[in-house]
């Protein structure tokens, strides 16, 4: 490092330190509702706040009876096969669009662009009369099918790179030896795209399950995903901050877990449309 | 003639693989959009069923806008929220971002953490921030009690809600702008910083001359994409605030949600989403320009 900042190290020996302790300064708040998902009830409300305790699963058992389970198990099948869906349509479509499409490249870009920038109320309305129309409210393939609206776009954005980067040079060797496109699309461009799929299946994923206004609307009580499920706890049953803590930590379990496996990634999926 | 069929081959595959994708595009993106428009010239309501079809004075939504008070005010709010959160948050994530950089190697790997408030379900940052603001359960509530001072409850004071929105989205998405500058900063050529010090450049100077016009690009990327992002901005009020007290923490969002699903005013609800469309429409279009001809990452 230079002169300047090394003497600047010497007088403020703390300096050292600056990065972690900026880090523990920031995620407090975070902390402070996952160590509170594990503190007995009689303990939340204690003044001063006990930092040392014996944790309990107590929230987390109460939170899986009290029908929270079936909200998870929605919103994993929702954002499940929306995802799984968007793949099948889009992964095909990228691979045509990174090799045959020079024009066109613009027009897509901004199409998608907008309807990931579109606010969600934009889609909302029109999808709400809809459904109530076609009797899709509160479904979850209502929900799946809403999901495809910024999922769809995002796996057509994020695969292309990840087409691009496989040598054309293979395929057209396997097209003069007389194989058709669609072979050589599955069983050699496919296979070399696999970690760009997986990331792509994961930002798509991760994107359908941190809905919460979509789902807000378009659901009640039968497709109700876990984000809703959480508010509702502070709606209707009083204020159970305990299970409130739990819920959120179990939403936001999954997403952790997730970002970090493609974090190389997240640039890429949040600037979906403008950033190359 | 081989050429012929192979040519015939690609075409029919090509559009085999793109045409699913952009049918249902219009169909779940298109076709709504269109039909956002065609509500929006009615006074469709929902407790009236033939409303929805009725054209008989197709613009009189947009001619009540601007005399709608509240409408009028929550652009205000919007602007407000914008401004302070966007400033706030390219700012906070700049320093952030220089901090890590020119941090000792060892904490290199901690960079990925900085990230997790903007990974979180939006409406899990919402529920932590409720724990916060709410006095009897509040660490920071009960810290100032030890201390001898009492906090007003700031999601509902007219003076301070704006600003605990402010402050929480602030937190959760920093991240954003300290990612990408740390992008950047890890491509800063090194001979260019280096050779400005040789020139006896001190720190303030070097991060003027030659840091800044480098990350300068990514820092419009940022500020358009969180403005935009901004406008969208739906669980922190509707958990925290509920867009009070009053309607100080109203924006435009959360109005036409009200608007549609309290009060059940569909026609009303979709012209101000149109609104909200069309200046979300001319912010994406000045971010795509800005990013091209900033030659993207």
């Amino acid at each position: 490092m230079s002169r300047a900042s090394s003497s600047f190290r010497r007088r403020w020996p703390l300096a050292r330190w600056a990065v972690p302790l900026v880090l523990l300064l920031m995620l407090l708040p975070f902390l402070w509702l996952l160590q509170m998902s594990f503190k007995p009830t009689p303990l939340i409300l204690a003044f001063p706040p006990r930092f040392f305790f014996v944790p309990t699963l107590e929230h987390y058992i109460g939170l899986w009876n009290s029908g929270f389970a079936d909200s998870f198990v929605n919103s994993l099948v929702t954002a499940s096969v929306s995802t799984l869906l968007a793949l099948l349509l889009g992964v095909p479509a990228a691979y045509a669009l990174s090799r045959w499409s020079g024009r066109g490249r613009f027009g897509l870009g901004l199409g998608i662009l907008l309807t990931r920038m579109a606010p969600p109320i934009a889609f909302t309305i029109p999808f709400f009369l809809a459904y109530r129309w076609a009797g899709l409210l509160d479904t979850r393939s209502g929900l799946i099918l809403i999901y495809m609206t910024f999922n769809l776009p995002l796996v057509i954005w994020m695969m292309q790179p990840f087409f691009d980067a496989v040598p054309a040079s293979l395929e057209e060797a396997a097209l003069m030896d007389g194989a058709g496109f669609p072979t050589v699309f599955l069983e050699i461009v496919m296979p070399m795209a696999t970690a760009g799929i997986a990331a792509t299946a994961i930002l798509c994923f991760l994107y359908a399950w941190n809905d919460f206004f979509f789902a807000l609307i378009l659901t009640r009580t039968d497709a109700r995903t876990a984000p809703v499920a959480v508010v509702n706890f502070m709606n209707y049953e009083g204020w159970e901050w305990g299970k409130i803590a739990a819920g959120g930590s179990l939403v936001m379990a999954p997403v952790l877990a997730f970002s970090m496996l493609v974090r190389r990634y997240l640039v890429s999926g949040l600037t979906a449309g403008a950033v190359k | 003639m081989a050429a012929a069929s192979y040519e015939g081959q690609r075409r029919r595959f090509v559009r085999a693989a793109i045409a699913p994708s952009i049918v249902f595009l219009l169909l779940v993106a298109g076709l709504p959009t269109l039909f956002l428009l065609v509500t929006s010239l009615t006074p469709g309501a929902l407790v009236n069923p033939g409303s929805l079809s009725d054209f008989s004075n197709p613009l009189l939504n947009y001619k009540l806008l601007p005399g709608d008070d509240r409408f009028v005010g929550s652009l205000l709010v919007q602007a407000r929220l914008s401004v302070y959160t966007v400033v706030l948050q390219v700012l906070l994530g700049t320093a952030l971002a220089l901090l890590v950089h020119s941090g000792q190697e060892r904490w290199q790997s901690l960079r990925h953490l900085f990230v997790i408030p903007m990974v979180l379900p939006p409406i899990v940052v919402a529920v932590i921030w409720k724990l916060i603001y709410t006095p009897d359960i509040s660490p920071v509530y009960q810290a100032a009690r030890v201390l001898g001072f009492a906090l007003p409850a700031l999601t509902t004071h007219v003076d301070f809600a704006l600003w605990s929105i402010v402050i929480a989205d602030t937190w959760e998405w920093a991240p954003f702008t300290f990612l990408m500058v740390l992008a950047a900063l890890q491509n800063l050529p090194a001979e260019h910083v280096e050779a400005a010090r040789m020139d006896g450049a001190d720190a303030w100077r070097v991060f003027g001359h030659i840091v800044l016009p480098y990350i300068g690009p990514v820092l419009l990327v940022c500020t358009l994409f969180r403005l935009i992002d901004s406008i969208k901005a739906f669980p922190l009020i509707f958990l925290l605030t509920g867009g009070g007290p009053g309607s100080v923490t109203e924006v435009t969002n959360y109005y036409a949600y009200i608007v549609a699903f309290n009060n059940g005013e569909l026609g009303y609800s979709s012209a101000i989403t149109v609104v909200l469309l069309a200046a979300t429409v001319l912010i994406s279009w000045v971010a795509m320009r800005s990013s091209r001809n900033a030659g993207g990452e």
